[in-house]
């Protein structure tokens, strides 16, 4: 009977204990190094960066497309774009490439046009349905030309957090021209409204929702991201997120 | 089936390591798992997430207050699910309370972290647990045969005392095997599958795994329910090792020396 209890209060006395070990091991650094080698073994594992999401069909469509992210940007810059019906909004795509140049929205919108019904998987769980389209990201990076110390694409957002710090997000080249890597200007057959991220958002189907930077205002290809902001990529990416959220 | 009482060697060096490893993975698996579900406390059986198809909800309708819904079915669990332990000393707004998730606090960033290093860890000791086990002749032993079925009953019946001896069985009851193999070749083969079925990259590599379990949503829920299924059976595992000569068990799972007669 003694021996029972025993036992009984030691492994209670263990369950206590866990919650605040485990604290302290998640705060460790030399654990988190040893966490994050599986975001490579993942990225690695699933291998085929050129396999396409499933798209479904117009009854699949939701009803409301959840909106998610930072608020829209309330600032004086994005007022006046909403103001001139994104006349004056200005697409700047540059960096390691041999003709960088901007495009405004009618540019955008008269290049070859791609739509796809695909869900936007959120990394909290939760998955929404909608119909984008826009131009082929691979199209656009195409025609400024990549130099060959080209590594990473760099989208820099208008949306800041709370305390001033602007999204980005970048992509790697795979990825880029991946064929449903969109620059999406409408979802579900309208013009991108502001809380979707007006006039123009990244659509990455085979990624976690937080790549699909919304409020893009410049492309900067880049040979790497380690000097940019936090150095990981990514505003999330920053904060602790994978770089590779396709899992 | 009284044996003789000498020691015997029972479990191999594979079977010991990759079931210590498992303690400590499936520990940290469901803790850092209840740290993701946290960041969206609520399943829903459609896979454009239809709340009008919400299957388990845990919210907190105001402060103070925490709820679990179930099937349509409101309880108050103010202390346990929605309201509780924030993981930082205070009581909060939290589905899954801080002592049982990793880390403590709400932080889905490094709960991520967690689950995906340790669902590696888990897998891949899976598979060279099953290769050795089948190389070296014990899965047979371990797994369900026809031959089993009609011991079944027999076993429970002796379980319930309605029955004086056992049916004769080899290294494991019938009832073992049975719980054995919907475990260890079932139920934690569909956890993994279901927790990639819920990845837009592995959606997109391999399309039919999401499909096959509904959608992600589906797939989320079942990943779920798996867990739910595991804790059961660490619980009448833990219970069954405690009440049938826990230090034997012990020992024979730490130096794989098992002393006297069957069980």
């Amino acid at each position: 009977m003694k021996r029972k209890l025993f036992i009984v209060t030691s492994v209670s006395a263990a369950l206590a204990g866990c919650a605040p070990i485990g604290t302290a091991l998640n705060n460790s650094a030399a654990v988190r190094r040893v966490l994050a080698a599986a975001e490579g073994l993942t990225y690695t594992a699933i291998g085929n960066e050129h396999a396409l999401a499933r798209e479904y069909s117009e009854s699949d469509i939701a009803p409301v497309f959840r909106v998610n992210g930072f608020a829209t940007p309330n600032d004086a810059a994005y007022a006046k774009l909403i103001a001139s019906r994104f006349a004056s909004y200005r697409l700047v795509v540059d960096g390691a490439v041999d003709r960088p140049r901007t495009f405004t929205l009618a540019e955008l919108n008269a290049l070859p046009q791609s739509s796809q019904i695909t869900r936007h998987d959120c990394v909290e769980g939760w998955s929404v349905i909608g119909k984008w389209s826009g131009v082929r990201l691979g199209s656009v990076l195409d025609s400024v030309a990549p130099r060959d110390d080209a590594r990473y694409v760099v989208f820099r957002c208008m949306d800041r957090d709370d305390s001033g710090v602007p999204y980005y997000e970048s992509l790697d080249l795979v990825q880029a021209w991946h064929p449903q890597a969109l620059l999406a200007t409408s979802l579900n057959d309208r013009p991108l409204d502001p809380d979707h991220g007006a006039p123009v958002r990244l659509r990455v189907p085979t990624q976690l929702g937080y790549k699909s930077a919304k409020w893009v205002k410049r492309i900067e290809i880049v040979g790497s991201f380690s000097r940019i902001a936090g150095g990981h990529g990514g505003y999330w990416e920053d904060q602790g997120y994978e770089w590779y959220a396709g899992i | 089936m009284k044996d003789s009482n000498e020691a015997r060697y029972r479990y191999t060096l594979t079977v010991r390591l990759s079931h210590w490893i498992w303690v400590v993975a499936f520990a940290l698996l469901v803790s850092s798992g209840l740290q993701i579900f946290n960041a969206a406390p609520y399943l829903d059986a459609s896979d454009a997430s239809n709340p009008a198809r919400r299957v388990l909800a845990i919210d907190s309708p105001q402060d103070g207050v925490g709820t679990t819904a179930l099937f349509g079915h409101t309880f108050t669990t103010t202390g346990w699910l929605g309201w509780a332990d924030d993981g930082m000393g205070e009581q909060g707004a939290r589905a899954f309370p801080g002592w049982i998730t990793i880390p403590s606090y709400q932080d889905l960033a490094d709960g991520r972290r967690w689950h995906l290093f340790f669902a590696w860890v888990a897998s891949l000791c899976w598979i060279a647990w099953i290769v050795s086990s089948a190389l070296k002749g014990n899965l047979r032993e371990m797994v369900l045969s026809r031959s089993d079925l009609p011991k079944l009953w027999p076993m429970q019946a002796y379980y319930l005392h309605l029955r004086k001896e056992p049916p004769p069985y080899g290294t494991y009851n019938p009832l073992q095997k049975a719980a054995y193999t919907s475990i260890g070749l079932v139920a934690a083969p569909l956890v993994v599958l279901t927790g990639l079925a819920l990845s837009p990259g592995i959606d997109a590599v391999a399309h039919p795994l999401t499909v096959l379990f509904g959608g992600r949503q589906f797939a989320r829920l079942w990943h779920f329910a798996g867990m739910l299924v595991l804790i059961a059976f660490f619980c009448v595992h833990v219970f069954q090792v405690a009440t049938q000569g826990v230090v034997n068990q012990m020992r024979s799972m730490i130096t794989g020396w098992y002393r006297g007669e069957r069980a």
